[in-house]
């Protein structure tokens, strides 16, 4: 029973990994701009499609895709921002939030049109013996899978919380003109957003086309379970973001095993609902605080 | 139907000259008249106001028209022009399901071209109008479409189970000849309509017998089985089928289902492990499958069988798995592609028509798409170009082993036979491994 649980358990944390660094590129961009970017699940596809690309139809070795994909997706997405969205910025944000809609669905129809199939399949990075733990197999992939979405997670944070560039991006969130007067550059500040929210997606995209295969649908399937982790965590917490992918992986794993298969689907939205109704700020804000 | 009637090789050709109909005799110019008096009465006819003439005014006009009609004027028929006629096709080109609409609509349009490069039938050139349609919503909105607006010949439902049960009522009504090619789902075949016609893809009586008798080659018996089923329409036809014959073989068996495009299958596998199943059917589409497959290998479900649905045979499903060897389903063809040299030829021809062959085709959609193709312009040739939807039906209902070969087209499906009683132009299967990474067709399997 106990080991039963641990598969499923085991399950939840790998796919809540994922939406974790889903949500983590979602609540950047969002938190140093003030925008959602529904583009974000078809950049994570765009970096999924790479890693295709150089994985089976180069024959590069994975590290490269690695190495290469975030970098290139952060920056196709920082392009995006200052051609197509920076001159939208006069516009009301509703304006610039149904752009990142159609910069979505664009990419998707684009690569749908390029790679008309129902889906590419990209082999697994390792292909070593399981791990066995308390009677629970836990392959190599997800351990990687993983470890690799918790670690460039937490990376991100430190670098949002400690650098320079993190403190820039806070700071243009909390008082536009203030962070001017003190230097920071809108459009620099909006285009490292932007290039650091697509970083994060292009490596979603790496690690979860091993676990899912690269499809169209992908670009829908991060976005919604992103979407709705960064809603559960607090879509101004990144620390919120992780674990509200975690707990949106494992709530959907039980469920799926101990209540009904259709509930998997299900349990993302009502958890969305119940956040909305109870604490539409997320489960764990940002403290905001103001000496005087 | 005596000899003369009964379609024939012989009767049409691919150069553009139609035989019978010249000769068409004068009973059948007299007989028009009552059929013209029911077409108007029906409201097919508004403004033609006959029926109160006396009856050999009718006759003659009838005559004439018949007459007018074999030295030349254009066909008033709906879908037929002097040049072309005009085959209507819904299927899923984006989404979930596009695995089974793309190949339908570019191996069709490859078999189109083929004929129309050799002059078309009847003189005319096949042309494909193919509409998108992925939901049940999509699909009612398409075929009326084709039908109303388009005024299609024919009419070709290439969007499996789902698009098919959908259209079903519609397609029964408005009685345009429907070529259903991978619809499995009973809703499009029962109750029997004379105008529907089922090809390559059998019912999913005969599938699941099918599928459920692999499970015992190789002198393996298995103990328990499991079924992960996908919740939409095919895979749900299919389960039922199988349940049954399982309930009747007395085997013990516990099912599982999974949402289309699913790519988690722990819980379901858990359950599965959980109850000790040594032999596992998967109903669903290949990346479904084997994701499924792959996930349970990593669960450390050893040692069990797996037999996937048709719709899972592909060599798409290789790279998700890696190794596949040792996994056995169902084959809506004789031969797989690469297997023999026809299926060689055909992926040579494909290929040549996309510029690149995307990954996992040709699958048997393409291989499905193409020969039907074929069924049609021969079915269409049999009514000895006199062409209305009347004796398109007709003739169909009498074709024997259409197919490709006939009309010099690859010999890489099943022959379709039709009768009046039985639409159904295809009972064979063909039960296939993967061997060295390769799927291959082991046996075919008549009628289970």
């Amino acid at each position: 029973m106990l080991t039963e649980l641990g598969f499923v358990v085991l399950a939840g944390i790998k796919f809540g990994a994922l939406y974790a660094l889903a949500a983590l590129g979602l609540v950047v961009v969002h938190k140093a701009t003030k925008t959602v970017n529904f583009a974000h699940g078809a950049f994570a596809m765009l970096g999924a499609f790479a890693s295709f690309l150089i994985v089976v139809n180069w024959h590069w070795p994975y590290w490269a895709a690695y190495l290469l994909i975030p970098w290139a997706i952060g920056l196709i997405a920082a392009a995006m921002e200052s051609v197509i969205l920076r001159p939208l910025r006069q516009a009301d944000m509703f304006t610039v939030v149904i752009a990142t809609v159609f910069l979505g669905i664009a990419i998707s129809e684009g690569f749908r049109l390029t790679y008309n199939t129902e889906l590419l399949a990209v082999p697994s990075l390792f292909a070593g013996p399981p791990f066995i733990v308390a009677g629970v197999l836990i392959t190599r992939d997800t351990l990687w899978v993983i470890a690799g979405a918790l670690a460039a997670a937490l990376a991100c944070i430190a670098l949002f919380s400690y650098g320079r560039f993190g403190r820039g991006m806070r700071a243009m969130a909390a008082n536009i003109r203030g962070a001017q007067l003190c230097g920071y550059s809108i459009d620099r500040v909006y285009m490292l957003a932007w290039f650091l929210g697509g970083g994060l997606a292009g490596l979603t995209g790496v690690l979860i086309a091993p676990v899912t295969g690269v499809s169209i649908d992908l670009s829908i399937a991060i976005i919604t379970a992103g979407f709705v982790a960064g809603v559960i965590g607090g879509f101004d917490s990144p620390k919120g973001a992780i674990v509200g992918g975690l707990l949106l992986g494992i709530a959907e794993s039980v469920s799926a095993a101990y209540v009904s298969s259709a509930m998997k689907n299900c349990v993302s939205f009502l958890l969305l609902f119940l956040v909305l109704m109870w604490r539409p700020q997320g489960m764990f804000p940002e403290r905001s605080g103001r000496s005087v | 139907m005596d000899g003369r009637d009964k379609p024939g090789q012989d009767d049409f050709n691919l150069t553009g000259k139609c035989f019978n109909h010249r000769n068409a005799p004068a009973e059948t110019a007299l007989a028009a008249g009552p059929a013209l008096c029911n077409q108007a009465e029906n409201g097919f006819m508004p403004s033609l106001d006959i029926c109160s003439a006396t009856r050999p005014a009718v006759a003659l006009a009838a005559g004439i028209g018949l007459l007018t009609l074999a030295f030349g004027a254009p066909a008033q028929e709906n879908g037929i022009t002097p040049s072309e006629i005009s085959i209507g096709a819904i299927g899923a080109l984006t989404g979930p399901l596009a695995f089974i609409g793309t190949p339908g609509r570019d191996s069709m349009m490859l078999a189109f071209d083929e004929i129309n490069a050799k002059g078309g039938v009847c003189g005319r050139k096949l042309r494909l109008d193919f509409e998108h349609a992925s939901s049940p919503a999509e699909s009612v909105a398409a075929v009326k479409k084709l039908v109303e607006q388009d005024k299609v010949f024919i009419l070709v439902l290439a969007s499996g189970s789902t698009g098919a049960a959908a259209a079903a009522d519609y397609v029964r009504q408005v009685g345009v000849p429907t070529y259903n090619l991978y619809g499995s789902t009973p809703i499009i075949r029962e109750p029997f309509a004379k105008n529907v016609f089922h090809g390559a893809v059998v019912p999913v009586q005969v599938s699941a017998a099918a599928l459920i008798s692999m499970f015992y080659d190789g002198e393996y018996t298995p103990k328990k089985f499991g079924i992960l089923a996908g919740t939409y329409a095919f895979p749900q036809a299919t389960l039922k089928a199988a349940q049954d014959i399982l309930g009747q073989k007395g085997a013990t068996f516990t099912v599982e289902q999974f949402d289309i495009g699913a790519r988690d299958f722990t819980s379901q596998l858990v359950s599965l492990q959980r109850q000790s199943v040594d032999s596992v059917l998967v109903l669903g589409s290949f990346s479904e499958a084997g994701f499924a497959i792959k996930q349970a290998r990593e669960m450390g479900m050893a040692n069990v069988r797996w037999v996937v649905d048709g719709s899972a045979v592909s060599t798409a499903i290789i790279p998700i798995l890696g190794n596949a060897d040792g996994i056995r389903g169902y084959y809506n063809a004789p031969a797989f592609p690469g297997q023999t040299p026809a299926t060689r030829e055909f992926e040579a021809r494909l290929k040549k028509q996309l510029g690149s062959m995307p990954q996992g085709r040709p699958s048997v959609y393409d291989l499905i798409g193409y020969g039907s193709g074929y069924v049609v312009a021969e079915a269409i040739g049999a009514t000895n170009c006199q062409l209305t939807r009347d004796n398109l039906i007709n003739a169909w209902s009498n074709l024997k082993d259409a197919g490709p070969t006939r009309l010099d087209g690859l010999d890489i499906t099943f022959p379709e036979s039709y009768s009046p009683t039985d639409h159904q132009g295809v009972y064979r299967i063909g039960a296939a491994i993967v061997k060295d990474g390769q799927w291959q067709v082991y046996r075919v399997i008549d009628k289970p």
